[in-house]
């Protein structure tokens, strides 16, 4: 059983998470773990030691434990199985990492929303806490039927490992999925086809999910500017691709994902 | 829910009386078909008829059948009155002969006024307290119609009520992108959205307005709950955070292939960057339809 963290606050990106993770419990052989940071201060500090500060945090657990048993208890009729959140305090990404570490989960999902701006994905990418989180990642940027996967692949060096981690997600599921090979280029000239235009890429890594028993509907070469391809992925209740964290902001790739308005789940490379 | 279709006789008012019906055929609206014109002034009456010979009166006059046809006769909430002397039981066992009115149950009204059309339509909109005010215009150039120079921008410029603009795609509207800034959202405003996804058969994009980090937390709310009701109702909604020093640079990118729908509140940054007077370079400038909401 997959063991997969979602990260709340009281907030509407975290409700779509939530809401989405559950959506994930039905497909997906996995136990959704729930945790909240209640933050120090705007500086980083709590305000004195000892009593002070125990005191201090304990009565801004509380406030953050209300509002987060709110969330969960507005999930619960869907979403049964959903336990009570591990509350924290501290500094979010510091502490999200090391309860990674310390659980070793198999998957993070946090909310964000998505956004016309490419910036707050870039940050997101580059934070510490992306920089060294050892599981895959899904984004939620909005709430979406997970119907069926998009599985973006590069290069067949790049794809084996990207492959052994989505199996190890979905092995065990019964998700449809499509195989999809993106290539840039000028605006205007959108357009969609089948396997033979990727270089043999697409036939090689389809081979590779056959031998493990796992079989593409759809295997095409999309073609077009990110923003062209984004719109066409948004029928995918989920992205999934692999990235390196060294990514530029102006990079294609880059704003193909930022682009993407479904929830993306990336795997580290 | 009361709609103003405001016509001339040029190919974009047919296509606005078109989807104006489908709308009035989800949400049984009262519906007035408005032409502004010259005065009327040839007038023949014989034994009872009165006929008058206006360059809109045959117009209208297509406009109501086009409208009309669009319902099948027997289910049309617009079907001729019937009214006849009827016994009815008024209390028990006590029976009244009344005056009773059966068929149409929504009022179509055809009329015709003569003056300057702006000022005429904004009139109209206000003696029939209008929900909406339809519109069509050529997508080519500038949003213009035939002989009234900037007759869309000005209505939508100076009406108290909502505007939709309808400009004739030559492609399906993919996309219905509603800017959401504010707190105050009513209840018609978000039916009104609904029926314009379920009209052009699209997807909807929420997008929220944010001050460069976050939204404020009723916006945030207004959205969470904006989604949840669209979701209930299976229409499939998109949530897109713009900032608001971005906002210029998305309607202009979003406007070429969405249907804008704005929400001009007196608190919202929209109402800020289009105020009473300035919609129209939102209009102009947008390819698509816009949906301005009061």
């Amino acid at each position: 059983m997959l063991r997969t963290l979602v990260y709340l606050d009281a907030d509407l990106a975290s409700s779509i998470a939530l809401r989405y993770a559950c959506q994930l419990t039905r497909v997906i052989d996995m136990k959704l773990h729930t945790v909240h940071v209640e933050e120090l201060d705007q500086d980083g500090h709590a305000p004195g030691t000892g009593w002070v500060r125990r005191t201090w945090e304990s009565a801004m657990l509380k406030t953050g434990e209300f509002e987060i048993a709110q969330l969960i208890n507005a999930e619960k009729s869907s979403c049964p199985m959903l336990g009570s959140p591990k509350m924290l305090v501290g500094d979010r990404e510091n502490e999200i990492l090391r309860e990674i570490q310390r659980e070793s989960y198999d998957l993070f999902v946090e909310g964000s929303l998505h956004s016309f701006t490419a910036k707050k994905l870039y940050d997101k990418i580059h934070s510490r806490l992306y920089r060294h989180i050892p599981c895959p990642v899904i984004v939620v940027k909005n709430l979406v039927n997970l119907e069926k996967i998009a599985l973006i692949v590069r290069d067949e060096a790049e794809s084996k490992k990207l492959i052994s981690m989505f199996l190890k997600i979905f092995g065990g599921g019964k998700l449809n999925f499509d195989l999809i090979y993106c290539k840039f280029q000028e605006p205007g000239q959108l357009s969609s086809k089948g396997k033979a235009d990727a270089n043999g890429t697409l036939n090689a890594i389809e081979k590779i999910l056959m031998e493990q028993n796992w079989h593409p509907e759809d295997c095409r070469t999309i073609k077009g500017t990110p923003e062209e391809i984004g719109d066409v992925l948004r029928d995918y209740g989920l992205v999934a691709s692999s990235l390196h964290h060294s990514i530029s902001k102006k990079s294609n790739w880059f704003q193909l994902l930022s682009h993407i308005p479904s929830p993306i789940l990336i795997f580290w490379q | 829910m009361r709609i103003l279709v405001a016509v001339d006789q040029h190919p974009y008012s047919a296509h606005i009386v078109k989807d104006v019906a489908k709308l009035a055929g989800n949400t049984w609206a009262d519906v007035t078909l408005l032409g502004v014109g010259p005065k009327v002034t040839d007038i023949s009456r014989s034994s009872g008829h009165t006929e008058i010979k206006h360059p809109l009166s045959k117009a209208l006059q297509n406009y109501r059948r086009n409208f009309l046809d669009h319902f099948e006769k027997v289910e049309s909430p617009y079907e001729k009155r019937v009214c006849n002397h009827e016994f009815v039981e008024v209390k028990k066992g006590m029976w009244e002969e009344l005056y009773v009115c059966r068929g149409a149950r929504k009022d179509l009204k055809i009329l015709l006024r003569s003056g300057n059309p702006v000022k005429e339509i904004l009139a109209q909109s206000q003696e029939n307290d209008s929900d909406l005010i339809a519109m069509g215009c050529y997508k080519a150039g500038d949003c213009q119609w035939e002989g009234a120079a900037n007759l869309p921008q000005k209505v939508a410029n100076n009406a108290t009520c909502s505007v939709l603009v309808v400009k004739k795609e030559k492609k399906k509207i993919s996309k219905i992108a509603c800017c959401l800034d504010q707190e105050n959202i009513s209840q018609k405003s978000v039916e009104m959205i609904n029926q314009m996804v379920t009209l052009y058969q699209t997807e909807l994009e929420i997008v929220g307005l944010t001050d460069g980090t976050k939204l404020k937390p009723m916006v945030e709310k207004n959205l969470n709950a904006i989604l949840k009701y669209y979701n209930a109702r299976q229409i499939k909604a998109w949530i897109k955070l713009v900032d608001a020093a971005s906002l210029a640079s998305f309607i202009s990118q979003e406007a070429r292939r969405s249907m804008m729908a704005l929400w001009m509140g007196e608190q919202s940054l929209l109402n800020k960057m289009f105020p009473r007077g300035k919609v129209d370079k939102l209009i102009r400038g947008s390819e698509s339809s816009v949906l301005l909401l009061r």
